[in-house]
């Protein structure tokens, strides 16, 4: 072979590299010099700091306080990630792969650091610092703290890092970690409480180590809110009903201002927040996430009777002196139905105190199920509430069809008292019968009080233009509920507080349901309450825990009562 | 005019080296270049190693070539020695036993392993007698058992170089192509068994080649960030001490073996070529010396001098691109280190004299 063939090889070599460098430089240059780009300048997210919660009184329901997390920059610690993580897990005593599902939910890329161990205190955050030097980092990030977790938990909701909606962008590394409200307020006025979460737009080198500054979006902290609630009465109504399933709501009968939503069992916020034992709440079978005052429906039972009979008031079907005879069966159609005793001759009046059922039989079989519906419509039983909370859910009536072809008397009957083809939220029902109280009102119930130290009204009415004469003998039937000695709710005559109000025990397949629902003082309502307690198996429950929980309130001062 | 064409001919040599000489001062300085201040003590001790190889290249110049004929077998005797030394004294420099420490310098032994092959490809290919197996024979078992001493450091870059050394010499002097043919298929047949000693980091290496992806932190990482550097280039770079992928450190060994990447980076596609082509035409000139040339043994020393620069530029400049396995070669006349400047500056002392002797 000829030497001077060896200079033509070297020459193809060289036009070879060449042609390779085309490729990379000119060719794909683009492409390339984007990806030096995304090496080196990163966005460094800086998270709002979101507002607090208040209740009424300014007690502090919901802050945010610095969490300290260790996090790792996977590029310096590639080749010791392994033993480095189990001396930090050993040093902690937690197992390493809690570290190594930290590390990989939260990697981003090989230069941003990623969060390992998540919420330490500082002095133990310092003392793995000291430790392991520039191995970690500590990256302080706001946590949400709630004081009183359980006790208002289904108000106010927690909030968590919303990773998944932010999947496609992660690669680029922007911040995956906004902290979103899930639930209650926190979910309700996020918008509000959010803020906007800032950066540094740096330069980093390979270390992750800063090396220039290109610019920065200041976080903006979020505003605070005052909500309506009362937290020392929150805390006596969560008390109270901590060992059952169910619900008490206390409300501003004129605004609809909630002073206090309980739904038990209820669930540990910090917990969610941690991300820590949520499972154990997630299992239960009693739903203790469920807010049972505004995402459950139970039949009103006996409490939907006011509404029967304001629609036979005004529809002139029956006056308060009409009466009908109780002999404790009330047959028809060869069906039997039940009242509780003999109540023999029944007025209005009576037939409310005694919570008689073949009374609204009749009066219900006299206005027929078309009425009856109608007014149960006229009082919003098949709408939502409108309560500045997520995911409430709407009760229902017999629709249209249901009792055109399958309805039967029996049906109505059932209807008149409340049972059947209807189901309300507790909070639906205790703004329903509100009306009675406040001349006719459907208001709007909410919790929102003030944002950023600007009130917000959110009370809007709804007038339902019944005759004042109607209300007024509705008004006084359900006085005498309380002030009777017969009367279902007798023991809150002890209280002194003119209270008027219905009891009703829903019949379930199992145990039936206790309500209390009611308003005081009668002669200028003030405050509206409604009480569930699910399978107890009598209203006379529920009004024993209303007269528990109206008391302590005013052993306690709590009512605003100047009368 | 054959002495105009020779001193003609050094000259034009000098000059490219001294243009390699600048383009590395500088692309050392931007690479050495960190957080707006440069590491002034590596930077100096590269000037004091390149002014110390132009004395090696003056003094070599004047060095009868003739000598090494006489004195290959006890050069390779020499290296080998020290190779095996290495085995038992070396120093280790990332996880490779390749540096032998004496008063204070550290040196490569596979360095000159490198030149006392050449001298024995020269002496044997030139040796009168007719008998181009044995010579073969011999020459391979000679250069063999340092390419395995050297592979066993490990430094499978040098080794590959001695055994491409040897084919590249080898087919183009006038020994039979059929030995050579035949060495090949034989080369071939122990591949797998050769893939069984490699080192678990060789492998590794080798088939993150394949697909850097594998790994981008590991293996993969190096080719992966020294591809960003040299396509971010594009056609005039990024400008002196403004490579990002430089500046920043992403790049690792960059001012060793990857010094490429911060050429390409900097100065972009047309720097590169600058470079490419400044290699081309001191090749192309050592090459139209020896095609002049009527001693064999100064052909065959110009030959592999040739082949020996030629191999470090494109396995080097093709390690960065990722179209070779990366292999720890530096790039001549540009990289920081001493002892393959020493070698080269010596080779070019040898092949300067080569010029004076022959071409009056």
């Amino acid at each position: 072979m000829d030497a001077t063939f060896i200079k033509r090889i070297y020459l193809t070599s060289f036009l070879i590299i060449a042609v390779v460098l085309f490729y990379y430089q000119i060719l794909r240059g683009d492409y390339f010099e984007k990806r030096a780009l995304n090496n080196y300048v990163r966005v460094v997210p800086i998270s709002s700091i979101r507002g607090n919660i208040f209740d009424r009184n300014g007690v502090l329901l919901a802050q945010d306080s610095p969490s300290f997390n260790i996090a790792v920059v996977p590029y310096q610690i590639r080749w010791i990630k392994e033993t480095l993580f189990e001396e930090i897990a050993k040093f902690l005593g937690y197992d390493k792969n809690l570290l190594d599902r930290n590390y990989k939910r939260n990697f981003r890329n090989f230069f941003t650091p990623v969060d390992i161990v998540i919420n330490l205190d500082k002095k133990t955050a310092i003392e793995l610092k000291e430790k392991f030097k520039n191995n970690i980092l500590i990256n302080v990030q706001p946590i949400r703290y709630y004081p009183y977790p359980y006790e208002i938990s289904h108000i106010i909701g927690y909030v968590k890092e919303a990773e998944n909606v932010f999947d496609d962008i992660k690669k680029y590394g922007y911040s995956p970690k906004e902290r979103v409200g899930v639930l209650g307020v926190e979910q309700y006025y996020n918008r509000y409480i959010a803020g906007e979460d800032g950066g540094y737009l740096i330069e980093v080198n390979a270390k992750g180590e800063i090396v220039g500054f290109l610019g920065e979006r200041k976080p903006k902290r979020g505003k605070d809110i005052v909500l309506t609630i009362d937290c020392k009465i929150q805390k006596i109504a969560s008390e109270l009903l901590s060992q059952q399933r169910g619900t008490i709501v206390l409300m501003d009968a004129n605004t609809g201002e909630i002073l206090a939503l309980v739904s038990s069992p209820s669930f540990d916020l910090n917990s969610f927040v941690t991300s820590k034992n949520v499972s154990k709440f997630l299992n239960d079978k009693n739903k203790p996430i469920l807010n049972r005052a505004i995402q459950a429906t139970y039949p009103p039972g006996s409490t939907f009777k006011p509404i029967v009979a304001l629609a036979a008031l005004s529809e002139n079907i029956i006056f308060p002196k009409t009466t009908f005879i109780c002999k404790k069966i009330f047959s028809i159609g060869g069906y039997n139905f039940h009242c509780l005793s003999y109540h023999e001759d029944e007025n209005l009046y009576e037939a409310m105190l005694h919570s008689c059922n073949i009374y609204f039989y009749n009066v219900g079989l006299k206005l027929g199920v078309d009425k009856i519906v109608k007014f149960a419509k006229k009082f919003m039983f098949d709408n939502i509430t409108k309560v500045d909370l997520p995911y409430e859910k709407e009760g229902y009536l017999p629709h249209n069809i249901r009792y055109s072809k399958n309805w039967f008397v029996g049906d109505t009957l059932n209807l008149s008292i409340g049972q059947g083809m209807i189901e309300v939220t507790p909070l639906r029902l205790l703004v329903s019968i509100n009306a009675i109280s406040n001349g006719g009102y459907i208001v709007r119930p909410h919790i929102l009080k003030a944002i950023a130290g600007k009130q917000e009204s959110l009370s809007t009415n709804v007038y339902l233009g019944f005759s004042n004469d109607v209300l007024r003998i509705l008004k006084k039937s359900l006085i005498g509920v309380i002030e009777n000695k017969e009367g279902t709710a007798y023991l809150l005559s002890k209280l002194n507080l003119k209270i008027a109000g219905k009891t009703g025990t829903a019949q379930t397949k199992t145990k039936a349901h206790g309500w209390f629902v009611g308003f005081f003082p009668h002669n200028k309502p003030k405050y509206s309450i409604c009480v569930l307690l699910e399978e107890v198996g009598s209203s006379f429950e529920a009004v024993k825990l209303s007269y528990y929980f109206l008391k302590e309130l005013l052993d306690k001062n709590l009512l605003d009562i100047t009368n | 005019m054959l002495k105009q064409f020779r001193s003609n001919i050094i000259l034009k040599l000098c000059f490219y080296i001294f243009l390699l000489n600048i383009i590395s001062m500088g692309t050392l300085y931007s690479s050495l270049h960190k957080g707006g201040e440069c590491e002034y003590q590596l930077f100096y001790k590269q000037i004091i190693m390149i002014i110390v190889s132009w004395i090696i290249l003056a003094f070599f110049s004047f060095i009868n070539y003739r000598i090494y004929y006489r004195v290959a077998i006890f050069l390779y005797i020499i290296t080998t020695i020290l190779l095996i030394f290495v085995d038992f004294f070396g120093k280790t420099v990332m996880g490779a036993q390749r540096w032998l420490s004496f008063w204070g310098f550290s040196f490569q032994p596979s360095e000159f392993a490198k030149i006392s092959a050449i001298f024995i490809l020269a002496k044997f290919f030139s040796l009168p007698k007719k008998n181009d197996f044995l010579k073969i024979a011999i020459t391979f078992i000679l250069l063999g058992m340092n390419m395995i001493l050297i592979f066993k450091q490990p430094d499978l870059g040098t080794a590959t170089i001695i055994l491409l050394l040897f084919l590249f010499v080898g087919f183009f002097s006038q020994i039979k192509k059929r030995y050579f043919i035949l060495l090949i298929f034989a080369l071939i047949a122990v591949t797998p068994f050769v893939w069984n000693i490699l080192h678990e980091y060789q492998k590794k290496r080798l088939i993150v080649f394949l697909n850097p992806n594998l790994d981008p932190l590991g293996a993969g990482y190096t080719i992966i960030q020294s591809r960003i550097a040299i396509g971010s280039g594009k056609l005039f770079g990024k400008g002196f001490l403004s490579g990002t992928q430089n500046q920043f450190n992403f790049l690792p060994e960059r001012h060793t073996d990857f010094i490429f990447t911060v050429i390409a980076e900097e100065w972009g596609f047309f720097g590169c070529l600058v470079l490419i082509l400044l290699y081309w035409l001191i090749l192309e000139k050592i090459i139209n010396v020896a095609l002049l040339l009527k001693d064999y043994f100064a052909f065959i020393l110009t030959l592999g001098i040739s082949v020996l620069i030629f191999l470090h530029i494109i396995i080097n400049i093709g390690m960065t691109c990722g179209i070779f396995p990366v292999v720890g070669l530096p790039l001549l006349f540009i990289s920081y280190g001493g002892s393959h400047l020493f070698v080269t500056y010596f080779l070019f002392g040898v092949f300067f004299n080569i010029c004076r002797q022959h071409i009056l």
